[in-house]
C-alpha cells in the first residue's frame, strides 16, 4: 500500500480552508501548465507503450517498440482473453474487492471511533498502538502460518481472503481514521446524546456520515489494494477456480510462455476495470482523497 | 455465493468423486486439461479438477503448509522434487505395477535426486528431455560445418560462425537459469565421478571439481551475441528461429517455444562434447515430467486409475509428440528430427542426470552462474559456490547428501 | 504533527498519537458497553488472523523448519548464522540504498509537482487526475511493462542516439539496475504524495503570501520560509510512510531484475521470500524476518523523532 494520511485540523473553526485568491496574480501561469503537460507524457508514455504493444504480431516488435502496429492485430486480446478466463477471473477479483471494500468501510471506521473517543482509557490506547503496529509487519513472516490457519478454518476461499484485507487493512486504517474522528467536535455526538440517541445510534447517524471523505480515500486504497494484490491470493486460495487476475498475469509472466503482444493485451485487460472506474470518478476520488487528507 | 462455495467439499455435489490435478508446466495446460477430460468421460464416478498455478512450487509449498497435498500431480523431476520426496511426501510405486515398463536409466535418475526410504520410488517418469545443444542444420550446412564431436571442434565451429558474422551461441541470462543447461552436461563429463557424493561429505570442493567445467563455460559464453544480459528465453528462442544464431545452449524442452515461431530450417541436436574424447561425451537427460501422487491421499483407487490412464503408450507418445519430449516407457520412441542427433546416446543408454538437480534449492547457483559469466572471475565462483554450499549445509539439519541414501 | 497546518499554534507535535483532548471530556462518566462491543470483533479477528500467525512465524524462526512437516528446535542458530551470510548482509544494504533514495526522490518530485497543481494553471483538474494515474496501476503490471522498456526500447533509442550509457540495457549491470528500480518506485508512488502534498498546501492561507509578496520575497524564499513550514506535518508522515513502504520493496524488483543480475538487487523481502519458499529455508528466513521488523521499527522510530524535532524548530 502506498503513503498517505489523514490530517485533521486541530485548532477547529480558526484554519482557513481555502482562501479567495489575493487579487493581482490571478493569472493564468502557462510557462508552469506547460511544464506539467509535459511531465504528464512520462505517465502517458508507458500506457501508451503497452497500448501500441499489445496490438502488434510479434513480428512486428523490436527497435523501440514506439513506432504504432503496421496491422493491427485484435486477436491479441482475444488470446489473453480466452488464456486467462477473463470473465470468470475478472468476477473473482471483483467479488474479492468489492467484499473488501464494503467490509473494511463499515467495520474498520467504527473499531477507530470507539478508539478515537475513548484515547484517554489505557485499553483504548494500548488497541490503538496494538492495531498499528502491524503495520511494521513484513508480510512474509505470517505468509505460511495464516495460510495453515485459513486452510484448516476452511477459509482458504474468497471468503477468506474478504476478511483477511479487512482484518490486515485495520492497521492502517485506524491510523488514519482516528485522527480524522478526533477532528470531528464532540458537541455533535454531545446533542445527540441529550435526545436519547446510543452510542450505537449516534455511530451511525451522526459520525458515519461525516467520514465520507475518509471512507472515499480508505474505500479506494482497500480497493487497488484488493484488486492488484498477488502474494495473498496465491497462498490462500486453495481453489483454482477462484483465481484472481494478477495470479492468471503471473501464469503469462512466467518461463516458456511469453508472447510479448498477448502478455501485454492481458495487462491492459487487468488494468482496464480499474482504470475506466476511475477515469469516470476522477474528479470525486480526487477531491475525496485530497477532503481525507486535510478534512 | 461465498458461502456456497466454502460450503463446496471434497465430493462434487453431484456423486463423483473428485481428485485435485496438479500441473506444473504452463506450455501443457490444455493438453492435460483436455486429457482430463478424456478420463472423465471413460471414467463417469471421477471428476479431475485440473490446477495449473502461478508459481507452481511456492504454490505446492504452501498446499503441504496447508496440509492439502494434491490428489495427483506433475512436477520436474528437480532438487526441489527430491526435498519433497525425502519429507515424505509422496507416494511409494516401487511394488506398482505402473513401473513395469519405465527404462530403468528413468527411476535411478529420479531415485537419486531422493526418496522417503531405501528402496522407495515416488514418482513415475513419464516424459524426459535431452540436455545438450541445438544448431541451425542449414547454417551448418551452408558454413559446411561438421556436427562437432569434442570441445575443441565445438570451439572451432563457433569460431568459425563468428568470423562471418553469426552468433554462434545466443546469451539468454536475464533468464538466469538458461546458464545451467550447458552447466550440467559440461560439470557431469568434467567432474571425478563421485563428485557429489564427496561434496555432501565435505570432502572435496567445487574449486577442485568444477575448475574445467567453469572455464570451459565461460569460454562458451564469449561466443555470444554482445549484451546477453538484457535478453531471456523468449528472447533467445525467437532469434534463433529467425536463424540470428546458429546454435543455442538449450535441451529438447526448447523446441516447441523454437517452433512457435516458426523456424524455416531443421532444428539439429546433439550431445554437448565436453573433452576432446568423443567416446567420454554423454547425454543429460532428465525427467522433464514426472508423475506423482499423495502419500495419504484419499482416493489411492481413482488415482491410481488415473495415472495408469496418463500412462498409457498412446497417451504419452502423443505426449511427447507434441512437446518434443523423449518417452519413458521402453520400446516407445519419438521420430522428431530435433531429436535425431541425441536418440544414439539414448538407445545405447549413454544417459547422465541434471548435476544441478543435486543442488539444494536454497543456494542460489543460477545467479551465482550469472555473476559468473559476465565477470569471467573463475575463481570467485567457485569459491562462492563452496561457501554458500557450505553455509546452507551448516544451518540444514535435514534433506542433506540424498545421493548417498 | 497535527498542529503544523496552522501558522500559530500551541504546537502538539505528537505524530502518530491522536491528542486526548476528546476523550478527556468523557472519562468521568461511565463508558458505554457498545463501545466494547465495537472493537471486540475486529480484536478477535486480529489476534486471530494476525497475532497469532506472527507468533508462530517467530516460533518458526528458532526451528529448522522448510514451513512444512516435522521440525527441530536449533535455538539462536539461524540468528547467528544470518549476520555471517554475505547475501542476507549484502540484501539489508540493497535495501536502505533502494528506500534511502526513492523515498527522498519521491517527496522532492511530488512535492515539486504539488506546488505546480497548487498554482494558477490551466487543466487544473485534468492534470492533477493524469498524476494519480500511476497509483491506479498494480507494481507488477506496470514493471513488466517497464521491464521491457528498459530492456529493449531504450536500448535500441540509446543505440540510434549513439548515448553509450544507454545502448545496453540498465537491467544488465548492478550498477545500473537499481537506478531503474528507483524510477519505477518514484513514477508510481509520486502519485499519491502528490495528492497528500496538494491537501497540504490548500490548507495554507493565501493572505500570508500576499504580505510575503510586499516584502518583495522570491518565490524560493516564500516556499522555503511560509510553505514549507506549514505542510512540514504532511512532509514527516510523507517521509515516514515512504520509508516504510520502500523498506519492504519487493514487487518492483520482482517485475524488473527478480533479484539479478546474480543477486545484487535482492531487497530484503525478496530474499525471505526466495530462500524462504523457493528455496525451502523457511526457519532461517523467519529469523531474518523478525530481524527485519526490527530494523522497520527502530528506522521509523527514529526518524519520526528527527521529523518531529525539525518541525518544531521551523
Amino acid at each position: 500500500m502506498s503513503a498517505q494520511l489523514a490530517e485533521p485540523p486541530v485548532a477547529r473553526g480558526t484554519a482557513p480552508r481555502r482562501r479567495t485568491r489575493p487579487g493581482g496574480t490571478d493569472r493564468v501561469n502557462w510557462w508552469l501548465t506547460a511544464l506539467l503537460l509535459v511531465l504528464a507524457l512520462t505517465i502517458a508514455i508507458p500506457l501508451y507503450f503497452a497500448v501500441v504493444t499489445a496490438l502488434k504480431t510479434t513480428d512486428q516488435l523490436g527497435g523501440t517498440g514506439f513506432g504504432l502496429p503496421t496491422h493491427v492485430q485484435w486477436s491479441n486480446f482475444a488470446d489473453a482473453w480466452r488464456l486467462t478466463d477473463f470473465p470468470r477471473t475478472a468476477l473473482n477479483s471483483a467479488i474479492i474487492t468489492v467484499g473488501a471494500v464494503v467490509l473494511t468501510l463499515l467495520t474498520n471506521s467504527m473499531v477507530a471511533y470507539a478508539i478515537a473517543r475513548n484515547m484517554s482509557r489505557k485499553l483504548f490506547k494500548g488497541l490503538y498502538y496494538y492495531f498499528v503496529s502491524a503495520l511494521f509487519v513484513p508480510f512474509p513472516i505470517i505468509m505460511l502460518p495464516v495460510a495453515k490457519e485459513t486452510a484448516l478454518l476452511h477459509l482458504d476461499n474468497r471468503l477468506g481472503l474478504v476478511l483477511l484485507y479487512v482484518v490486515y487493512g485495520l492497521a492502517f486504517n485506524i491510523f488514519i481514521f482516528t485522527a480524522y474522528i478526533q477532528s470531528i467536535p464532540s458537541e455533535l455526538e454531545e446533542a445527540a446524546a441529550m435526545d436519547g440517541a446510543s452510542t450505537w445510534g449516534i455511530f451511525w447517524r451522526v459520525i458515519f456520515p461525516l467520514l465520507a471523505p475518509m471512507n472515499a480515500t480508505v474505500g479506494i486504497l482497500t480497493c487497488l489494494w484488493a484488486w492488484n494484490d498477488f502474494l495473498l491470493p496465491l497462498v490462500i486460495l486453495s481453489d483454482p477456480g477462484s483465481a484472481t487476475l494478477p495470479l492468471v498475469q503471473y501464469v503469462f509472466q512466467s518461463q516458456f510462455q511469453t508472447n510479448y503482444p498477448a502478455a501485454f493485451a492481458s495487462y491492459l485487460m487487468a488494468m482496464a476495470p480499474l482504470l475506466l472506474v476511475y477515469v469516470f470518478a476522477q474528479r470525486w476520488v480526487i477531491s475525496g482523497v485530497t477532503r481525507g487528507a486535510v478534512k | 455465493m461465498l458461502v456456497a462455495s466454502l460450503l463446496a467439499g471434497c465430493s462434487g455435489g453431484d456423486g463423483r468423486t473428485v481428485i485435485t490435478f496438479f500441473q506444473f508446466k504452463p506450455e501443457a495446460q490444455q493438453y492435460f486439461q483436455d486429457l482430463a477430460r478424456q478420463f472423465e468421460r471413460a471414467n463417469p464416478g471421477i471428476r479431475v479438477v485440473v490446477d495449473n498455478p502461478a508459481d507452481p512450487e511456492t504454490a505446492l509449498r504452501t498446499r503441504l503448509v496447508k496440509n492439502d497435498v494434491p490428489d495427483v500431480m506433475t512436477l520436474n523431476a528437480n532438487g526441489t522434487f527430491g526435498e519433497f520426496a525425502s519429507a515424505k511426501i509422496f507416494r511409494d510405486f516401487s511394488s506398482d505395477p505402473v513401473l513395469d515398463h519405465v527404462n530403468p536409466a528413468y527411476l535411478k535418475v529420479i531415485g537419486a535426486l531422493g526418496s522417503g526410504g531405501k528402496g522407495e520410488v515416488n514418482g513415475v517418469p513419464f516424459a524426459a528431455n535431452a540436455s545438450g545443444l541445438l544448431y541451425n542444420e542449414d547454417l551448418f550446412a551452408k558454413y559446411h560445418v561438421a556436427v562437432p564431436r569434442t570441445f575443441d571442434e565445438l570451439i572451432a565451429a563457433a569460431e568459425k560462425f563468428k568470423k562471418a558474422g553469426i552468433t554462434p551461441f545466443y546469451g539468454m541470462l536475464a533468464d538466469a537459469w538458461t546458464a545451467q543447461s550447458p552447466l550440467a552436461p559440461l560439470s557431469s563429463q568434467l567432474q571425478p565421478g563421485d563428485f557429489f557424493q564427496q561434496r555432501f561429505a565435505d570432502r572435496t570442493t567445487f574449486a577442485q571439481g568444477w575448475r574445467s567445467t567453469a572455464s570451459e563455460l565461460a569460454q562458451l559464453y564469449r561466443y555470444t551475441q554482445p549484451d546477453p544480459l538484457s535478453k531471456g528465453y523468449e528472447d533467445g528462442t525467437a532469434a534463433f528461429a529467425k536463424g540470428q544464431s546458429a546454435m543455442l545452449l538449450l535441451g529438447s524442452y526448447a523446441v516447441p517455444q523454437i517452433r512457435a515461431s516458426k523456424p524455416k530450417f531443421t532444428i539439429g541436436s546433439m550431445a554437448l562434447p565436453a573433452t576432446n574424447d568423443p567416446a567420454r561425451t554423454t547425454l543429460v537427460s532428465g525427467v522433464d515430467v514426472v508423475i506423482t501422487a499423495a502419500r495419504h491421499g484419499a482416493h489411492q483407487r481413482e488415482v491410481s486409475r488415473f495415472i495408469d490412464f496418463l500412462m498409457q503408450p498412446k497417451v504419452m507418445t502423443a505426449y511427447c509428440k507434441a512437446q518434443v519430449a523423449i518417452p519413458t516407457l521402453q520400446g516407445l520412441r519419438n521420430d522428431d528430427p530435433a531429436l535425431k542427433g541425441v536418440q544414439g546416446y539414448i538407445n545405447a543408454g549413454k544417459i547422465v542426470g541434471f548435476t544441478d538437480h543435486q543442488f539444494i534449492a536454497a543456494i542460489p547457483l543460477a545467479p551465482l552462474l550469472q555473476t559468473f559469466l559476465l565477470s569471467g572471475n573463475e575463481s570467485r565462483f567457485l569459491s562462492d559456490l563452496d561457501s554458500d554450499w557450505d553455509k546452507v549445509a551448516q544451518r540444514r539439519t535435514w534433506g542433506l547428501g540424498a545421493v548417498t541414501s | 504533527m497535527t498542529a503544523t497546518n496552522l501558522p500559530a499554534s500551541d504546537a502538539d507535535v505528537t505524530t502518530t498519537i491522536p491528542d486526548a483532548k476528546a476523550g478527556r471530556r468523557r472519562s468521568a462518566t461511565r463508558l458505554p458497553r457498545t463501545f466494547y462491543l465495537m472493537v471486540l470483533p475486529a480484536l478477535v479477528l486480529f489476534i486471530v488472523f494476525h497475532t497469532v500467525p506472527v507468533i508462530q512465524g517467530v516460533y518458526y524462526s528458532f526451528t529448522d523448519s522448510p514451513g512444512y512437516g516435522p521440525s527441530n528446535l536449533v535455538g539462536f542458530r539461524n540468528y547467528i548464522a544470518l549476520f555471517t551470510d554475505p547475501r542476507v548482509l549484502h540484501a539489508y544494504w540493497f535495501t536502505f540504498l533502494i528506500a534511502g533514495v526513492a523515498t527522498i526522490l519521491v517527496n522532492i518530485v511530488s512535492l515539486a509537482i504539488a506546488v505546480g497543481l497548487n498554482a494558477k494553471i490551466k487543466f487544473k483538474t485534468t492534470l492533477r487526475g493524469v498524476y494519480f494515474i500511476p497509483n491506479v496501476l498494480a507494481i507488477l503490471v506496470v514493471g513488466y511493462i517497464f521491464n521491457y522498456l528498459f530492456s529493449n526500447s531504450l536500448p535500441a533509442l540509446g543505440s540510434k542516439l549513439g548515448i553509450d550509457f544507454l545502448s545496453t540495457s540498465l537491467l544488465t549491470k548492478a550498477s545500473t539496475a537499481w537506478i531503474a528500480i528507483v524510477i519505477l518506485a518514484v513514477w508510481q508512488s509520486a502519485a499519491f504524495n502528490i495528492i497528500i502534498y496538494i491537501a497540504g498546501l490548500q490548507t495554507v492561507p493565501q493572505d500570508i503570501y500576499e504580505a510575503a509578496a510586499i516584502d518583495g520575497a522570491s518565490p524560493w524564499r516564500r516556499f522555503r520560509d511560509i510553505t514549507f513550514p506549514m505542510i512540514a506535518g504532511f512532509f514527516t508522515i510523507n517521509m515516514v510512510l515512504s520509508l516504510k513502504g520502500f523498506l519492504q520493496i519487493f514487487d518492483h524488483i520482482v517485475a524488473l531484475t527478480g533479484g539479478g543480475p546474480g543477486t545484487d538487487t535482492e531487497s530484503v523481502a525478496l530474499l525471505i521470500y526466495k530462500g524462504g519458499f523457493q528455496g525451502g529455508e523457511y526457519g532461517y528466513q523467519s529469523a531474518n524476518a523478525v530481524v527485519f521488523f526490527i530494523v522497520i521499527v527502530v528506522f521509523s522510530i527514529v526518524q519520526l523523532r528527527f521529523l518531529q524535532r525539525r518541525e518544531m524548530s521551523i
